[in-house]
């Protein structure tokens, strides 16, 4: 899985920036690849065996005990599904691109090795290897590629990534060095015992490093302006899944390794989690750009993983994943749609848009079917996920679950708002001309779609996987 | 005595001897001597690699040849012919001393080859002298406005000064030892190391290499000779001769092993204050040579961090990391010296439009400045972590925090040669058409920084090999 997209790189490498049609269909065929391997190892792992399946390793260096060690547990299967689709449908989505194909699609894949890469890897040099792969071509996909504010966004979004980066480099040097197990792999370091002292430094240095990426408030402020400045496909990946290898690792790293330090900062972690779910809401309500409003809706519903995350029971650990799962479906969906409006339209205000789904029907219908996902409406994913977390989360910590739920509540009916503004006023006469989204560039939304219904009717597939990690997880803690 | 121990030190004698002789000659041949200079090279990195593998001792025991050594040779070797390869264009040198200029990149390789190995104190000085003199001169040798002799006049006089406390800290070495035999000394030290005199001495004794690494406080001659050197030998002056500087910390840093808190917490304090200090001001420079000069301060600090552990850890990363920087370090000297065909000191602005003027040296500019900046997978990030991994091993959580941060703040100047390369485009600049080994030299050192940042086990069982030999 990881090679597929790796070789992709290496193909367009060699092809010629004319050749655009072939380039385009490499990469459409490496990340199809790549899903259709997601999609098998979803489906063919094992959950009555639980544990970890479809292990590689091998020694790398061993002076310094580095092991390469990818494997498949119930915990990152649901990541590498929602990996596939949204790769594999943003492909799709920039079939259009014309500027400098063969270099955006040659980033692409770069970025998407290390994301397969940081899911898959039980080692905590390939982890953070793959992690900063995945990082970095951001940097370069944004500048070029990007609109509105840029360059500025661009480098933003890379010094708090990097920022990042730099708290998480001596919380896992720390973990390395004083196990004494001369080891970066993280089952034999979960063995360790580390000193109090140890446990919560090294706990907050990897949260706030690795909460940059998860925009865990109050780190947010790369992340809408980023979103923003992205191009689609690219608002989709990260939005999708990038922030979510943020989540992914506090959990991975973080939780798994320290326990102890997260019971002492759990109620740090509720605060700035409950903090970001009612700000993330009141902002996004404020925005006239449709991408900044799915850009604080992100960090709300980021704010959600972290809370369940925080609770540290059941529910909440399932809910927090099965949330990564429905959150980067959700809104590739939102930037694919918002994306296709804007190439057109070359506008995302919300009152210019006006009457928008008089004139184009299906693209103004994919927005909305994301936005009612986005508010939680019972038969999308994460109307489940957002039960589970909210479950666990009264039960653990009620004032901030109530909180959470209440502005969650009134996040809903703005966002309705936010729909009726752009999508059945009055049609502005400037965009009558154009066209609706054609059959072929629905396919990479239909799809999207498809799978939010899917786990929204039938959410005991996902939270069944989930949770044949989940409880040894907790046990180990 | 076996020739073969003293082979590499031989061959690149007679090839100073050849240049010496073209020197002296009336008509100038300037394709010729290149020729030669370039063929020449390429032999001695073959003799350095055929000698790898030996060891022994010469010259009544003040010359050590070992693993750790022979690396060193091949690597200065290696950057020796490197230069040479970009060397095909020497703009700014009149032709007329084109022959002195081989004649003394020549002549400093071998100081520097002798260095390496040199474990008797007074060796060592007098290495450091013939590799240092070489320098002076080769700095100023360029055709220029008056800078190049500022850039001269600075690097001699910053030069004399380190000797100086260099000497110093020898004699203090010598007078509470006894010895000038590094073998002799050590077991001595450690009754010394944690005396004033003894600490003194070893830090002092270790300046002379502050100032060839441009660790701050020695670091006041690198901006202005960066900027008026020839690029050819500030791209030297950038690789090889880190790498001895590197080599010879290392070799001098054993003698305070045990030493403790005294003797590190003054090592920890120029590494941090390098780092940051260095970091900090490239960001606000323009030039390309002197925001790399700058950066050059900031990787020594890094250096200083896997030297100051004192141990295997610390001596594998160090080693790891100053091969890693000589590679990587001469591929953004590459494009530079390609992209100024001239040999005019480079804006950064002036690297616009690169992409389509040239995308293979696009693609090593970003590996380049990618590995300075330690992201992987490339050896500057490998290597790093290498160090990092050992300081912290060895207890120096703040000073990790602090080198990881300052991973961050150099990002941002390394990310705006990267924006200036690959955003901006200005139309009226020509295409760049490299010539074949050009070619070839990009495509090897795109798969060294890549194969051996991701597969880097090799290097680093031969750094451990090394690093034995000394601890």
């Amino acid at each position: 899985m990881l090679l597929s997209p790796f070789v992709g790189l290496l193909v367009l490498l060699c092809l010629k920036n004319e050749q655009k049609f072939l380039i385009r269909a490499v990469s459409v065929v490496a990340s199809g690849v790549s899903l259709a391997l997601a999609i098998f190892v979803f489906v063919t792992y094992d959950k009555g065996l639980g544990g970890l399946q479809f292990v590689e390793k091998y020694e790398w260096v061993k002076t310094f005990g580095i092991t390469y060690f990818v494997g498949v547990e119930g915990l990152n299967a649901p990541m590498l599904l929602l990996t596939g689709i949204v790769i594999f449908t943003g492909c799709l989505t920039m079939w259009e691109l014309e500027n400098r194909t063969k270099e955006y699609f040659i980033w692409m894949m770069a970025l998407v090795t290390g994301v397969f890469g940081v899911f898959m890897s039980y080692d905590m040099f390939f982890f953070f290897l793959f992690y900063e792969i995945a990082v970095v071509p951001m940097y370069i996909l944004i500048l070029v590629w990007g609109s509105t504010r840029k360059e500025y966004a661009a480098m933003k979004l890379t010094l708090f990534l990097m920022a990042g980066s730099g708290l998480i480099i001596p919380g896992i040097l720390l973990l390395y060095s004083s196990s004494g197990l001369n080891t970066f792999n993280m089952l034999l370091l979960h063995q360790a015992h580390f000193s109090p002292w140890v446990q919560k430094v090294a706990f907050i240095l990897l949260f706030f490093g690795f909460g940059v990426l998860a925009a865990v408030w109050p780190l947010h402020t790369w992340s809408p302006v980023g979103h923003v400045a992205a191009p689609t496909a690219v608002s989709m990946l990260h939005a999708g899944v990038l922030m979510k290898l943020g989540s992914f690792a506090i959990l991975r790293v973080a939780m798994f390794l320290l326990p102890e330090g997260f019971q002492y900062w759990a109620n740090l972690m509720m605060i700035l989690a409950t903090a970001g779910i009612v700000y993330g809401v009141f902002v996004g309500l404020a925005q006239t750009d449709l991408k900044y409003v799915i850009g604080y809706s992100s960090v709300s519903h980021m704010g959600i993983v972290c809370l369940g995350l925080a609770t540290g029971t059941i529910d909440g650990l399932n809910g927090a994943v099965f949330q990564m799962f429905a959150h980067g479906i959700m809104t590739a969906l939102f930037f694919s749609s918002v994306g296709y409006i804007y190439d057109r339209t070359h506008t995302r205000d919300i009152h210019e848009l006006g009457g928008f789904s008089k004139i184009m029907p299906i693209a103004s219908a994919f927005f909305i079917t994301a936005a009612l996902c986005g508010a939680g409406v019972p038969g999308m994913a994460s109307f489940w996920a957002e039960l589970l977390v909210f479950v666990a989360a009264v039960k653990v910590f009620p004032i901030a679950g109530i909180l959470a739920i209440a502005a969650l509540v009134l996040g809903a009916l703005f966002a309705l708002r936010v729909v009726q503004n752009s999508f059945f006023n009055t049609p502005n006469p400037k965009f009558v001309h154009f066209e609706d989204v054609s059959p072929f560039l629905a396919i990479p939304r239909m799809i999207l779609i498809a799978a939010m219904l899917f786990f929204g009717f039938f959410p005991q597939i996902m939270v069944s996987m989930i949770k044949s990690s989940i409880v040894p997880f907790l046990q180990g803690m | 005595m076996d020739m073969m121990l003293f082979g590499p030190e031989l061959f690149y004698l007679g090839m100073a001897l050849v240049f010496f002789c073209f020197t002296l000659r009336r008509q100038v041949q300037v394709k010729l001597d290149y020729q030669i200079a370039l063929a020449l090279s390429a032999i001695g990195v073959l003799v350095t690699g055929y000698c790898l593998f030996q060891h022994g001792d010469l010259f009544f025991k003040a010359y050590r040849v070992d693993l750790f050594s022979q690396i060193f040779k091949f690597a200065l070797a290696l950057g020796l012919f490197l230069v040479l390869m970009i060397s095909h264009n020497l703009a700014q040198i009149e032709e007329r001393y084109q022959a002195e200029f081989y004649f003394f990149l020549t002549t400093t390789t071998i100081g520097m080859m002798m260095l390496v190995s040199s474990v008797e104190l007074l060796t060592i000085y007098v290495a450091l002298e013939l590799s240092s003199y070489s320098l002076y001169i080769l700095v100023p040798l360029r055709r220029g406005d008056g800078i190049d002799v500022e850039a001269g006049i600075k690097y001699l006089f910053i030069g004399a000064v380190s000797s100086g406390f260099m000497l110093f800290g020898l004699s203090y070495i010598f007078g509470a030892t006894g010895s000038t035999y590094l073998v002799d000394i050590l077991p001595k030290m450690s009754l010394l190391v944690n005396s004033p005199i003894g600490i003194i001495g070893v830090l002092l004794a270790m300046a002379g290499f502050f100032f060839k690494l441009s660790v701050f406080p020695f670091h006041f001659w690198a901006p202005d000779v960066y900027q008026g050197g020839a690029n050819q030998v500030v791209t030297f002056i950038a690789t090889a001769s880190k790498a001895a500087a590197v080599a010879l910390l290392l070799r001098l840093a054993v003698l305070a092993q045990g030493s403790g808190y005294n003797f590190t917490i003054a090592l920890v304090i120029l590494s941090a204050v390098s780092m940051t200090l260095g970091n900090l001001v490239a960001i606000v420079q323009k030039d390309f040579k002197r925001m790399l000069a700058y950066s050059s301060i900031a990787h020594a600090g890094v250096f200083l961090m896997g030297v100051l552990t004192i141990t295997e850890a610390g001596y594998i990363g160090a080693i790891y990391y100053a091969l890693a920087y000589l590679v990587m370090n001469f591929t953004v000297f590459m494009v530079l010296s390609e992209v100024a065909t001239d040999g005019r000191d480079l804006k950064i602005a002036e690297l616009a439009g690169l992409y389509r003027r040239s995308p293979l040296l696009m693609m090593s500019l970003i590996l380049g400045i990618f590995a300075l900046a330690g992201v992987p997978p490339s050896i500057g990030f490998t290597g790093k972590l290498l160090i990092f991994t050992s300081a912290m091993n060895s207890g120096y959580f703040w000073l990790v925090l602090i080198g990881a941060v300052n991973g961050t703040i150099c990002l941002y100047y390394y990310l705006k040669v990267i924006y200036a390369a690959y955003f901006i485009d200005d139309p009226g600049l020509p295409v760049i058409t490299l010539s074949l080994p050009i070619k070839l030299l990009n495509y090897a050192l795109a798969a060294i920084i890549i194969g051996f940042g991701f597969c880097p086990d090799r290097i680093i069982e031969l750094a451990k090999a090394a690093a034995k030999t000394l601890l």
